[in-house]
């Protein structure tokens, strides 16, 4: 029976590594790699290295960067007494495209979810903590998913976060900005009117 | 409302069957094993989300077929709503006139249904699961917000469960996944208690009824958290107290046994017959009364609740109710009910079909009208 050249199966097993990437796609994209130019090729192959030998996580907030500290961790103009903790490095950049928040970060890496085996010492925890016993944050925003794992991990952080004496917060949930209050469901509306505020 | 039409593809053992259905009563009449139960099965799809018979999504399709599909048109307060329920082996997807909804807890609520089966026997006796299952199906078609908090529970009781077996040493994690499980363990029990609550009012009237008076039937909700009592306000705030204490109290055995053992997944239902726990003496005769008296009972809870009655899916029922009271009483509900009953006999059923009885039979797969 034929099969794919050597060459070819080699780079549909590695396609299929990647999240989403099932055998009929990894397929098309090893045929279609196979008609890129060598100069795009020779780029691909670079950025796949690049991003693995030339970003490291910051050793202030964890974030993933080119230099340690970051550029956010460098920059001078932020406010030091706040710090916003995010479960990803995607988080980070949906919170600065908002523009509104001017504090530092912390980059936790994943949240806490025994079922998956990750436990408080897999997430950056504890560069959280003694971040925050060496510096004078004064509010710890934990902007964390609103799903269980992400709640778990904010409501064990605040609790660690108790003997410090610092203002501890959750990012708000409930009805989206521009919609219409007839198209939530329930529940987020009920999350909404749990978190109402006075004006 | 009522069901006005259904279409099954590739449904069991069906590949393409329209069925026209009439406001009053439907009689699928057929011998064993040619499909009757299936079509009371995707009727209930409709309505619950799931099968009354099974977990598993995929035994729904057809074999050697990629996708099982129902539709349906449905009307519900006057209105008619086109319903489309699809299972394939990327999961389960509903549209509701034509819009696609993000997540089946969406699509749940829109329409009720009261399934009354052989299985409904083993109710009063049978395991709790069984009886936490009622709960849920039933909190699950009237309150779509029930659903949401089951399966969170379900989700951080998962999350406690390995963090047992794992036995990780953090109590601060361990404390933290407490007050998560307590928290929507607690809204969990309150909905429970407030439908049990308004449940038991129709059950002991409907009880009344299919025993001609003989005793009177109690229903209790048995829980390891001391405050749960059945009521129309449960205090949120003491039974938080109250769960989280008992599950603070049985830590060392729940890290020992590797399993949380307090909390709404582990609570019963118990029946009494004049003030007696059913559990140690009643008869099959009771035993079948009091499920009988509950199915009613939901009719007049989902009638209340949201306006309008259910449908009522009868699966071979008739020949294991002896009684012609009780009998006659289930006919009756067609009355003012959409009733669809299935049956390996017409037995009983004259009446039905002279009025404006729509008669199917079943055979291999294939429905038929015929009267």
């Amino acid at each position: 029976m034929w099969g794919y050249p050597e060459p070819i199966s080699r780079l549909v097993e590695q396609f299929m590594k990647l999240p989403g990437i099932g055998p009929k796609t990894a397929a098309r994209l090893a045929f279609f790699a196979m008609g890129m130019t060598d100069e795009d090729i020779r780029d691909f192959a670079k950025a796949l290295i690049d991003v693995k030998e030339k970003l490291h996580e910051c050793a202030i907030c964890c974030n993933i960067t080119e230099e340690s500290p970051c550029s956010i961790c460098q920059d001078g103009s932020r406010l030091d007494s706040v710090l916003c903790v995010v479960q990803d490095p995607k988080d980070v950049l949906a919170m600065e495209r908002t523009r509104e928040f001017n504090g530092r970060y912390h980059v936790l890496h994943g949240a806490i979810s025994p079922m998956e085996g990750i436990g408080p010492a897999d997430i950056r925890i504890r560069e959280l903590l003694s971040r925050i016993a060496e510096s004078d944050v004064s509010e710890v925003i934990l902007a964390t998913n609103p799903n269980v794992e992400g709640e778990a991990t904010a409501m064990y952080i605040s609790r660690l976060l108790k003997p410090f004496s610092i203002n501890v917060t959750r990012i708000a949930h409930g009805l989206p900005v521009g919609g219409d209050l007839e198209y939530a469901d329930e529940v987020t509306l009920a999350k909404a009117l749990e978190g109402r505020r006075a004006l | 409302m009522y069901i006005k039409r259904v279409c099954l593809k590739d449904f069991r053992n069906y590949e393409l069957q329209e069925l026209d259905l009439s406001a009053g009563t439907n009689i699928l009449l057929g011998e064993n094993a040619q499909g009757k139960t299936n079509a009371l099965e995707a009727m209930y799809l409709l309505a619950v989300g799931k099968s009354h018979r099974t977990n598993h999504d995929l035994d729904l399709v057809r074999f050697n077929q990629p996708v099982a599909q129902v539709d349906a048109n449905l009307v519900v307060h006057g209105r008619e709503q086109a319903v489309s329920v699809r299972i394939g082996s990327t999961g389960k997807r509903a549209t509701v006139n034509g819009v696609a909804q993000s997540k089946m807890t969406q699509f749940v609520g829109r329409f009720q249904v009261v399934l009354f089966a052989p299985e409904d026997l083993a109710l009063v006796k049978g395991a709790p699961g069984l009886r936490r299952r009622f709960l849920d199906v039933e909190l699950a078609q009237t309150q779509s917000a029930y659903l949401h908090h089951l399966s969170r529970y379900s989700k951080i009781l998962a999350q406690r469960n390995s963090f047992l077996k794992r036995d990780l040493l953090d109590e601060a994690l361990l404390d933290t996944l407490d007050e998560q499980l307590v928290q929507s363990g607690v809204e969990v029990i309150v909905r429970r208690l407030r439908f049990l609550h308004k449940l038991r009012g129709f059950a002991a009237d409907t009880y009344k009824a299919v025993s001609d008076g003989r005793e009177r039937l109690r229903i209790d909700y048995v829980s390891n958290v001391a405050e749960a009592q059945i009521s129309e306000n449960p205090d949120p705030m003491r039974l938080n107290e109250s769960f989280y204490k008992t599950l603070v109290a049985k830590r060392a055995s729940d890290r020992h046994h590797g399993f949380t053992s307090i909390g709404p997944h582990r609570d019963d239902l118990l029946f009494h017959l004049d003030d007696k726990p059913v559990h140690g003496f009643a008869s099959q005769g009771q035993q079948r009364s009091i499920a009988l008296a509950l199915r009613l009972a939901e009719i007049d809870f989902i009638h209340d609740e949201v306006g309008e009655f259910p449908v009522l899916l009868l699966d071979d029922v008739l020949s294991e109710l002896d009684d012609v009271r009780q009998t006659g009483l289930v006919l009756s509900m067609s009355d003012k009910v959409q009733t669809v009953i299935t049956t390996t006999s017409l037995y009983h059923l004259e009446r039905q079909l002279k009025a404006d009885g729509n008669l199917f039979e079943v055979q291999s797969g294939i429905i038929q009208r015929r009267g």
